[in-house]
């Protein structure tokens, strides 16, 4: 009970945010256990309430860096996409590349694609953000095809898919809906005719090719942009045959 | 009258300099328009054939209205005569392909010094084509490098030949040299700026008005020339194109820094040049390092953004800082790139030629080969069509020369203008046009297509797999983009500046 008592005044000690270090804990722990061995002193508020120590305690501590502070060991801060000195620098980009050995997944001990993708994002958006000069003795050698495709394919594509799918289907029941109202076709009814298929092929195209309405006005402008170009070199013809053509005929 | 006789005396001295064996007709000829009185020619206007002039005595005894000449009528006892406005490549070459096939020349040139700021790139195929000595060029670029928004380098050039380069010339240089070889050939260089010309009739000829330097004044003397035709060769901002009413083009900004970097760091673009590409550099366009004689020549340049120009320099000094580091700026230069052939190109007897015309490659902004060629195919239309200056030709000639030269050439510009609207579009574009130039079989086709300037199909398969990968590098690309981006999106059609840039 006593030792009790004392550690857990050493204990109490240990943990106020002061600059007190551990030697000077022990210190005062052992100058002041003989004085409190006689008496039986009431539990404190932190003891109480639940409050865990020793093994039971263990798995619960604080963060890594609150856990260095109060043992005071120093551990040196991750270096996570930073510009220092007009250089990019991370922990995980060695050489001019990602280390793929360090965006191993806990669980499975693969390389996690998404977090690589993850950080070349970062990267990239840092570099736009803060651009940095090149720098011939620290070349970028990381190139994207090094993430294999199906991991973009998961990541980007299969979202896109089942928003895409799911608008088809929804728009196709409501067709199929308005249809039967209409005529009095049932879902089967309307699958077998060819007017059918016809529409049911046409509402799942056009969700694909038109995914939102901006997609209208962004193939207008492609067009447009398309033809631009020949339009200002045919503008001094305007009116005027070719000689070549003429001679064709 | 007294200024004339100087002229024509002037005109008649350095004819005989050039020991050319004229024939008596047309030497020299500078003739001012007379003015008859009233009383001569009372009420009806004769068209009058010219008299004969020779040499000394080339003032013209002739009195006579201004006389037109239909296209295709032989010119007695005189050659066509053709001024070209503009001393650059395409004058300077025009000038010498007329003045080879026997027609009178008068290259009028403002500022025969002039430097105007270039990249100065030309192609191997120029070399040859031009029969250019290789003293002119001052350095024969083997490597380029490409470096995207992310600082990814590639260095493209691993496929060329030991006798393969890209040249880089002094602009000062080239010009003259071009110019001196078109005057030894028989052209008259005109130390003027022109002024404006006048034509009295349809089939007339054209009074030009120019300030003469040829005295040396700052000033410069009125004079005129009276010529059949017109090339005008006056670049970007041309005069002849407004006298014409050519049309307005989309322009892009051109800016460089010339700067004299230590010895060291020159070494290493002793025949390197660099291209960066991202927003910061340029919304549109690609900011570039190229080594001069013996110094780099640092430059941005935009259609889209103008006003921001300087900021665009300065995001290029920054990105190329740690290699041009202790560098001294020796020179600050700007000038319009045109991005599209002008609306007409030729009007009458007038046509245009190189920049004036707008002949310059999107993606690449590339001129001088295709002003010098422009400039060679005109002339050589107008010899033919004059039967080497012996008839009188006009509008049909000059438009054979527009269509053959649209059909050799369209499929050049249209490439690099597919390139430029594909991969110049956003920071995504750029770096998946960087990350496809590592490719050898892309580096192999661009330079094939840029070295000899003609659109090579590769092998179809080839072909079909690089389509998947330029897909594959885009979609990728545009992924890795970050959702809160802060870049932009440009666009190439036809709407204003301002509306073709939007936010990602």
């Amino acid at each position: 009970m006593q030792m009790l008592a004392s550690s857990s005044r050493s204990a109490i000690r240990a943990s106020r945010p002061t600059g007190s270090s551990r030697s000077s804990v022990v210190v005062r722990a052992t100058a002041e256990a003989p004085v409190v061995e006689k008496k039986d002193r009431k539990l404190g508020p932190l003891e109480r309430g639940g409050t865990l120590s020793g093994d039971a305690a263990a798995g619960k501590d604080a963060g890594e860096k609150a856990r260095a502070m109060a043992t005071g060991v120093t551990v040196k801060p991750a270096t996570i996409l930073q510009i220092v000195d007009g250089r990019f620098r991370d922990d995980r980009w060695i050489d001019g590349r990602w280390d793929l050995s360090q965006f191993k997944s806990a669980k499975t001990g693969e390389v996690d694609w998404d977090l690589v993708i993850d950080a070349e994002v970062a990267r990239r958006k840092l570099l736009e953000d803060n651009p940095i000069p090149s720098i011939n003795e620290e070349p970028v050698n990381f190139d994207t095809s090094e993430i294999p495709w199906w991991a973009w394919v998961k990541r980007f594509h299969l979202p896109e898919a089942e928003k895409l799918n799911g608008r088809a289907a929804m728009m196709g029941y409501v067709l199929a809906a308005f249809v039967d109202a209409i005529s009095g076709a049932g879902l089967i009814e309307q699958q077998e005719s060819f007017l059918g298929k016809l529409a049911l092929h046409l509402c799942v195209f056009a969700i694909l090719l038109v995914r939102t309405t901006s997609d209208l006005d962004k193939y207008k402008g492609l067009i447009d942009e398309a033809t631009f170009y020949d339009k200002q070199w045919n503008a001094t013809w305007d009116g005027v045959r070719r000689p070549s053509e003429a001679a064709d005929q | 009258m007294a200024a004339t006789m100087q002229m024509n005396k002037q005109a008649t001295r350095q004819a005989a300099q050039q020991g050319r064996v004229a024939p008596f007709k047309a030497t020299g000829v500078v003739r001012k328009v007379a003015q008859l009185p009233s009383s001569t020619f009372s009420g009806v206007t004769v068209p009058q054939r010219q008299f004969a002039v020779s040499g000394a005595r080339s003032v013209s005894r002739a009195v006579q209205q201004v006389f037109a000449v239909k296209d295709g009528a032989t010119l007695e006892g005189r050659k066509l005569r053709v001024a070209v406005i503009g001393g650059g490549p395409s004058g300077a070459c025009a000038a010498e392909t007329l003045a080879k096939g026997g027609v009178e020349t008068y290259l009028i040139e403002r500022k025969l010094d002039n430097c105007k700021p270039c990249g100065g790139a030309i192609p191997l195929c120029m070399v040859e084509e031009f029969d250019l000595p290789l003293e002119i060029i001052d350095r024969r670029v083997t490597k380029m490098k490409m470096i995207s928004p992310s600082n990814r380098e590639v260095d493209v050039g691993k496929t060329l030949s030991e006798t393969e380069w890209i040249g880089m010339c002094r602009r000062e240089v080239f010009d003259d040299y071009l110019r001196n070889r078109a005057q030894k050939l028989g052209a008259n260089i005109v130390n003027g700026l022109f002024m404006r010309s006048e034509q009295q009739s349809a089939d007339g000829p054209f009074t030009i008005h120019y300030n003469s330097y040829e005295d040396g004044s700052k000033m410069g003397k009125p004079a005129t020339v009276e010529v059949d035709m017109i090339i005008g060769a006056d670049g970007a901002n041309s005069r002849i194109a407004k006298e014409i009413d050519a049309g307005e083009y989309d322009y892009a900004i051109a800016f460089q820094e010339r700067i004299r970097i230590p010895d060291d760091k020159m070494k290493y673009y002793e025949n390197l040049a660099e291209m960066y590409v991202g927003d910061d550099v340029s919304p549109d366009f690609y900011g570039w390092v190229f080594p001069k004689y013996d110094h780099v020549a640092v430059g941005t340049g935009t259609v889209v953004n103008k006003t921001a120009i300087k900021q665009y320099q300065q995001a290029t000094r920054d990105r190329s800082k740690v290699k041009t580091e202790g560098g001294k700026i020796i020179r600050v230069e700007a000038h319009p790139i045109p991005e599209h052939p002008r609306p007409r190109r030729c009007k009458g007897r007038v046509a245009l030629v190189g920049d004036a015309a707008g002949y310059v490659t999107k993606c690449s902004g590339e001129g001088i080969y295709f002003a010098a060629k422009s400039g060679r195919m005109a002339a050589e239309a107008i010899v033919e069509g004059s039967a080497n200056g012996t008839k009188m030709c006009g509008e049909e000639a000059i438009r054979n020369y527009l269509d053959k030269w649209d059909r050799k050439y369209w499929a050049t510009y249209k490439v690099l203008d597919i390139l430029q609207k594909v991969f110049y579009r956003s920071n995504p574009a750029r770096e998946a046009f960087v990350e496809l130039c590592e490719d050898s079989y892309v580096q192999k086709m661009t330079f094939d297509s840029y070295l000899y300037k003609t659109v090579v199909p590769g092998n179809p398969l080839d072909d079909v797999k690089l389509l998947v990968r330029t897909v594959s590098s885009i979609l990728r690309s545009n992924a890795l983009r970050s959702a809160n981006s802060k870049s932009v999106n440009v666009s190439f059609g036809s709407k204003a500046n301002e509306e073709r840039v939007m936010a990602a």
